[in-house]
C-alpha cells in the first residue's frame, strides 16, 4: 500500500536538510518561505545549525565541558549560503532546549559565537568534509629569541635555508639563464631548457634568483609582464599531478589529473588577446618519468605551439637524462639548450662562506680553507660545506674556554666536525661489539681464507667460531647464542646475511672491508 | 633474616616484596626513564642543544640517532625530550610528530599520521579529509606558510628510519629534510635506526638536504660498569617505604654482585652481548622468583636464570623427538658427513637407516615404509630439515632433495641428554662411518 505523506513547514520550524550523505543530514531553522522569479521553485531561508562533531576539534576545546552527542549549535559564520531548494528539505524535527544545561547561554567562541540546544532526532554520525580548510601551523606565543653573539649570528647565517640576495659563483649561469627567459619573454614565445648538476650546487636557487630578478624587471615596466608558476617532481605523489598543480597556480582551479590536463592543452593551443608569457619551472624531472612519458612529452610539446608563449626551465640532477630515459620524440622537444652546472671548487665554496658571513668575524682563515677543501674534494656540496661549519660553530662554543684562543672557530674545531660528519662508525662499531661478535667476525675471516671466497654459510663460520672460543680458554657457544650474536651483526649491517628462516645454513657475507675488521680488531 | 626484620619492619613481609617487584618490574619491564642516562653524556648533551636550538631559537635542523638495537636510542631521546620540556618556553612553543616505520608502512599513511598529530585544518575528529595527493599539497603549504620566527617548531621522531628510505621515490623524506633546510617553518628531524649503513640508503638528493650529524650510541661498556649497573638496576630507590626491609635487599644484591659464581655467569653474559634489555631479561627471570617464603635473590636464582637464557632451542626440540625421528637424524648426520653436505631425498635416508638395522639385526625399530615417511614430514613441519627448492609439487615427496638444519654438535649434545637413549642408537650415532 502506498501512502503519499505531504510535508507542510512553516516559518519558525526546525527542518532536516540532504547533507553530504543520506545519514547526515544538515540542521536548521526556517527563517522564510519563498518563490524565485519564475514563481516554480521553491526556496528557504534558513538559519543554520552545526552538529558537535561538526565543530573544528581547536573550537570544541573551548567549549570546556564534554558536550552531548545530539547537542547542537548556532552556526554565525558566512561562508554557506543561507538558500536552500524547498526539495532538500527531508522533514521537520523537534528541538528540545534548556533541558540539561541553561538555555541560551551564549558561549564565547573564538570568532563566530555558538549558542546550544539539545537536539534530540537525529542520531550522531560522521563529521563534514572541511572544504575551506586554511593550511597553516599555529603560531608561536614568544617570537623566536634572536641570535645572541657572535658564534649564534654566524649560525644563523650559515644555514643552507639563508640564501642570500645574488648567489655568489654563479654569476655566468645567472647571465645564461637571464637572458634566455628575458628574449623568449620580450620575443612572445616559447621554449625549453634543461639544467643540470649534482645536488648542492645551487641549480635552483639561481633560477629563483633569474626570476626575482625578471619580476622586478617587470615590475618597472622594462619587460612584459609574466607567470612564474614551479612545481617539483618530488613533491608530488604522482606524475599526472604535474598537470594539477599547473592548473591551480595558473587559475585557482581544482580538477582531477585527466581534466586538468585537458583544460591546459586548451589553454594553451587556443590564440588569445593580451596573453601574458608563462614561466614553468620543473624542479627534479626525472621523477616525472611515465611508461608512456605523455607528461614530458606535454610540458615539452606545449612551447612550441604558436600561441602558448610558454617558457619551460628543467632541472634534473645528471647531464645525459634526456639520452638516456626520454624517447626520441620528448628528447627532441625538449631541444639543445643545455646548461650543466659544475661542482663548486675549493676557492668558489670559500666564496660562499666568506659572503654568507659578511663581516662577522667568527672563523679564521685557515679553519675556513680546510673545510672548503675537504668538501671540494669530496663532493663540491655546498650544502655539506655549510653544515659542517655550522656543527663547528657548535663544537667551538661548548669546548672549554682556553685562555690562548681567540673564541673563534678554529683548525680543531673543524677537523672534529669533519670526522664526525665524513668518518664512518663501523671501525666504532666493531671495537665496541661484545667479545662474542668480535669472536665470530674473526671467524667469519678465517672462514673466509680457508674457502679463498667472500661468502660462507653460517655453519661453516661456527665451526671457527667454537675453535676460537676454545683458544680463547672461553666455555663453547650454543648454536642458539652463536645464531644470536650473527643476526646482532646483521642488524646492524656489519654483516649482510640471507633471511633468517635459513638458520643454520643461512650464508654470511661481510659488508665492511676485512681490512677494516681486522684494524678494528687488532688494538685489544 | 626473616624473622627480625618482620619485628623491626613498619610493613609486613609480603607487602614489601609485592612493593619490590612492583619497583623492579616498572624498571626492568616497562624501560621506564633512569633520571640520568649513563654512559652517554655527551650525545645527551648533543641531541638537547640541538633540540632546544630548535624549539627556542627556530633553528631547522635534522639528525640521525644509529647504534645497535637495545643501546637505548629511544631512552635517549625520550630523556632529552623530558628535559627539553621542563623548559617553559619551549614546551610551549613546541609540536611533536611520532613516527614508526613500522606502522607508517608507505607515505600515504604517514602524511595523515603527520596531519593527524598536527591537528591542521584539513582534520576532523580523527579523520583526514582529501587525498593522498591533497594531503601533502596541505601539508607542504601548511609548513611554507611558517616561517622561523613566528611559527611553532614541529618535531618530527622518524623510529626505525631506514623503513621510511624503502618508501616510494622516499618522498617523504625529501619533504621533510628539502623543508629542514629552506625558510619554511622550523622543523626538527630526528631518526632512529640500528643500521650503520643508513646513509646509503637515501637517494642522493634526499642525501645532500641531510645535515649529516649522527649520533652514534656505540656503548663502550667495561665489565666493571657491567656489574655496576646490575648492582643499580637490582637496588630499591630510597624512597622505598620500608627502609630496614630496602637496606637488607641493597646489602643482598650487593652481596650477590660480589659472588664469584654470580659473576663468571654475568661474565659470560657480558660477553655474548652488551646490551640493556638482554641483562634486563636475565634479572627479569631472577626477580620472578622472588616471593614471601624467599624474599631476596640468591646466586642460584641467577645460575637457573642464565641456564633459561642460553638453552639452545634446536637441541631442546631434539629431546621431544621418538626414537624413530632420532634415527632418521643420526642416519642425515652420516649422509652429510659421508657426501660433505649434498642435499639428501628420503630414500636416501631410509636407506641409511636400513643399513643400521641390518648390521644391528634388531627388528626393533623395523618399521614400514609409510611410517618412516611420516616420521619424515614431521621432521620437515618441524623445520628440523628443509626442501632444497621451495617448489614442491614437482616432484615426489620421497624424491625431494633436502637440507639437514642442525648442527652435528647440537644432535650429539641433544643424544647425550635424550631420556633413555637405547644404547645401540647412541654407538650409531657415535661410529664414524654408518
Amino acid at each position: 500500500m502506498y501512502i503519499n505523506v505531504t510535508t507542510v513547514i512553516n516559518a519558525g520550524q526546525h527542518i532536516l536538510i540532504e547533507g553530504e550523505d543520506e545519514d547526515n543530514p544538515y540542521v536548521a531553522k526556517v527563517i522564510r518561505l519563498f518563490g524565485d522569479e519564475s514563481g516554480k521553485q521553491k526556496k528557504a531561508v534558513v538559519q543554520w545549525f552545526v552538529r558537535v562533531s561538526e565543530v573544528p576539534l581547536s573550537k570544541l576545546k573551548l567549549l570546556g565541558r564534554e558536550p552531548h552527542p545530539q547537542e547542537i549549535f548556532l552556526y554565525q559564520g558566512r561562508s554557506c549560503d543561507d538558500e536552500v531548494n524547498a526539495e532538500s528539505i527531508l522533514r521537520p524535527v523537534q528541538v528540545k532546549g534548556g533541558s540539561y544545561w541553561s538555555f541560551w547561554t551564549p558561549l564565547c567562541l573564538h570568532s563566530h559565537s555558538f549558542f546550544f540546544f539539545l537536539f534530540q532526532q537525529i542520531p550522531p554520525g560522521t563529521p563534514r568534509t572541511p572544504r575551506h580548510a586554511t593550511p597553516s601551523i599555529p603560531s608561536r606565543s614568544l617570537p623566536a629569541r634572536r641570535p645572541g653573539n657572535v658564534l649564534e649570528e654566524a649560525r644563523a647565517r650559515l644555514h643552507v635555508s639563508s640564501v642570500p640576495e645574488s648567489l655568489p659563483c654563479r654569476e655566468q649561469e645567472f647571465q645564461d639563464v637571464y637572458s634566455f627567459v628575458e628574449s623568449k619573454i620580450v620575443d612572445g614565445t616559447g621554449g625549453c631548457m634543461y639544467i643540470s648538476g649534482v645536488p648542492g650546487t645551487g641549480k635552483t636557487a639561481t633560477v629563483h634568483e633569474v626570476m626575482r630578478c625578471l619580476q622586478h624587471a617587470a615590475d618597472v615596466d622594462e619587460i612584459p609582464p609574466f607567470h612564474f608558476i614551479e612545481i617539483n617532481g618530488m613533491k608530488m605523489t604522482d606524475p599526472h599531478q604535474a598537470y594539477v598543480q599547473i592548473l591551480q597556480n595558473l587559475t585557482g582551479q581544482k580538477a582531477t589529473a585527466d581534466h586538468a590536463a585537458a583544460l591546459l592543452e586548451k589553454r594553451f593551443s587556443s590564440a588569445a588577446p593580451r596573453k601574458e608569457t608563462t614561466v614553468l619551472l620543473v624542479d627534479e624531472l626525472d621523477l616525472l618519468w611515465t611508461r608512456k612519458q605523455n607528461v614530458m612529452y606535454n610540458l615539452f610539446d606545449w612551447p612550441t605551439r604558436r600561441h602558448a608563449r610558454l617558457v619551460v626551465l628543467t632541472i634534473a640532477n645528471t647531464m645525459d637524462l634526456p639520452e638516456r630515459i626520454m624517447i626520441n620524440r620528448v628528447a627532441s622537444r625538449l631541444g639543445l639548450t643545455r646548461m650543466s652546472f659544475q661542482p663548486y671548487s675549493f676557492k668558489q665554496l670559500q666564496q660562499i662562506i666568506m659572503s654568507r658571513l659578511n663581516k662577522v668575524k667568527a672563523f679564521e682563515e685557515d679553519a675556513l680553507q680546510l673545510v672548503s677543501r675537504k668538501v671540494a674534494a669530496l663532493s663540491g656540496d655546498a650544502r655539506r660545506c655549510l653544515d659542517i661549519c655550522r656543527r663547528a660553530t657548535e663544537i667551538c662554543e661548548h669546548s672549554p674556554a682556553d685562555p690562548f684562543s681567540t673564541g673563534l672557530v678554529g683548525m680543531s674545531h673543524v677537523m672534529e666536525a669533519l670526522n664526525e660528519m665524513f668518518s664512518s662508525a663501523y671501525i666504532t662499531a666493531i671495537r665496541c661489539a661484545s667479545l662474542q661478535e668480535q669472536l665470530f667476525l674473526r671467524a667469519v675471516i678465517a672462514e673466509f681464507r680457508r674457502l679463498g671466497l667472500e661468502e660462507a654459510t653460517f655453519q661453516q663460520v661456527f665451526v671457527q667460531h667454537r675453535a676460537l672460543c676454545r683458544v680463547e680458554g672461553l666455555q663453547p657457544v650454543s648454536v642458539s647464542e652463536g645464531l644470536a650474536a650473527c643476526q646482532r651483526l646483521g642488524a646492524c649491517r656489519l654483516l649482510l646475511l640471507e633471511p633468517s628462516r635459513l638458520g643454520v645454513l643461512q650464508r654470511v657475507r661481510l659488508n665492511v672491508s676485512q681490512d677494516d675488521v681486522l684494524f678494528a680488531l687488532k688494538d685489544d | 633474616m626473616s624473622k627480625r626484620t618482620a619485628k623491626d619492619a613498619h610493613l609486613p613481609v609480603g607487602e614489601c616484596v609485592t612493593q619490590v617487584q612492583d619497583i623492579l618490574r616498572q624498571r626492568l619491564c616497562h624501560q621506564r626513564l633512569p633520571d640520568k642516562p649513563e654512559g652517554v653524556e655527551a650525545q645527551h648533551r648533543h641531541l638537547l642543544e640541538l633540540l632546544k636550538r630548535t624549539a627556542i631559537h627556530g633553528e631547522s635542523n635534522s639528525v640521525l640517532i644509529v647504534g645497535p638495537r637495545g643501546a637505548g636510542k629511544t631512552m635517549l631521546l625520550k630523556c632529552v625530550l623530558r628535559d627539553l620540556l621542563e623548559d617553559k618556553e619551549a614546551q610551549k612553543s613546541l609540536l611533536q610528530v611520532h613516527l614508526n616505520g613500522l606502522l607508517q608502512t608507505d607515505d600515504r599513511i604517514a602524511l595523515k599520521e603527520i596531519t593527524r598529530q598536527l591537528h591542521l585544518e584539513n582534520v576532523v575528529g580523527d579523520k583526514v579529509f582529501g587525498s593522498f595527493a591533497e594531503n601533502l599539497g596541505f601539508l607542504l603549504e601548511a609548513l611554507k606558510k611558517g616561517d622561523r620566527s613566528s611559527s611553532r617548531p614541529v618535531l618530527f621522531i622518524l623510529d626505525e628510519f631506514d623503513l621510511f628510505a624503502h618508501h616510494k621515490n622516499q618522498t617523504l623524506l625529501y619533504n621533510l629534510f628539502d623543508v629542514s633546510q629552506s625558510a619554511q617553518a622550523p622543523i626538527a628531524v630526528v631518526g632512529i635506526t640500528c643500521r650503520l649503513d643508513v646513509l646509503e640508503l637515501l637517494e642522493k638528493r634526499v642525501k645532500s638536504r641531510f645535515s649529516h650529524r649522527q649520533i652514534h650510541l656505540l656503548s663502550s661498556l667495561t665489565f666493571t660498569q657491567y656489574l655496576e649497573r646490575v648492582r643499580t638496576q637490582l637496588s630499591l630507590p630510597d624512597g622505598f617505604p620500608d627502609s630496614r626491609f630496602a637496606q637488607d635487599w641493597n646489602d643482598g644484591v650487593k652481596t650477590l654482585c660480589g659472588d664469584k659464581s654470580v659473576e663468571e655467569v654475568l661474565q659470560r653474559h657480558y660477553n655474548s652481548s652488551k646490551d640493556v634489555r638482554s641483562l634486563h631479561m636475565l634479572l627479569m627471570l631472577c626477580l620472578s622468583r622472588v616471593s614471601v617464603a624467599k624474599p631476596a635473590i640468591k646466586p642460584a636464582d641467577l645460575l637457573e636464570a642464565s641456564r633459561l637464557c642460553f638453552a639452545d632451542a634446536k637441541a631442546n626440540m631434539l629431546h621431544g623427538l621418538s626414537i624413530l625421528e632420532l634415527c632418521l637424524i643420526i642416519a642425515m648426520k652420516h649422509l652429510n658427513d659421508v657426501y660433505e653436505g649434498e642435499p639428501f631425498n628420503h630414500q636416501m635416508v631410509h636407506n641409511e637407516f636400513k643399513k643400521f638395522l641390518q648390521r644391528k639385526s634388531n627388528s626393533m625399530y623395523n618399521f614400514e615404509q609409510p611410517v618412516i615417511l611420516k616420521a619424515f614430514e614431521h621432521l620437515q613441519q618441524l623445520e628440523l630439515i628443509r626442501p632444497v627448492d621451495g617448489s614442491s609439487a614437482k616432484t615426489q615427496r620421497e624424491y625431494q632433495l633436502m637440507r639437514l638444519m642442525l648442527d652435528h654438535s647440537q644432535i650429539m649434545e641433544a643424544l647425550q641428554k635424550y631420556p633413555q637413549c637405547p644404547t645401540d642408537v647412541k654407538q650409531w650415532a657415535m661410529s664414524a662411518f654408518g
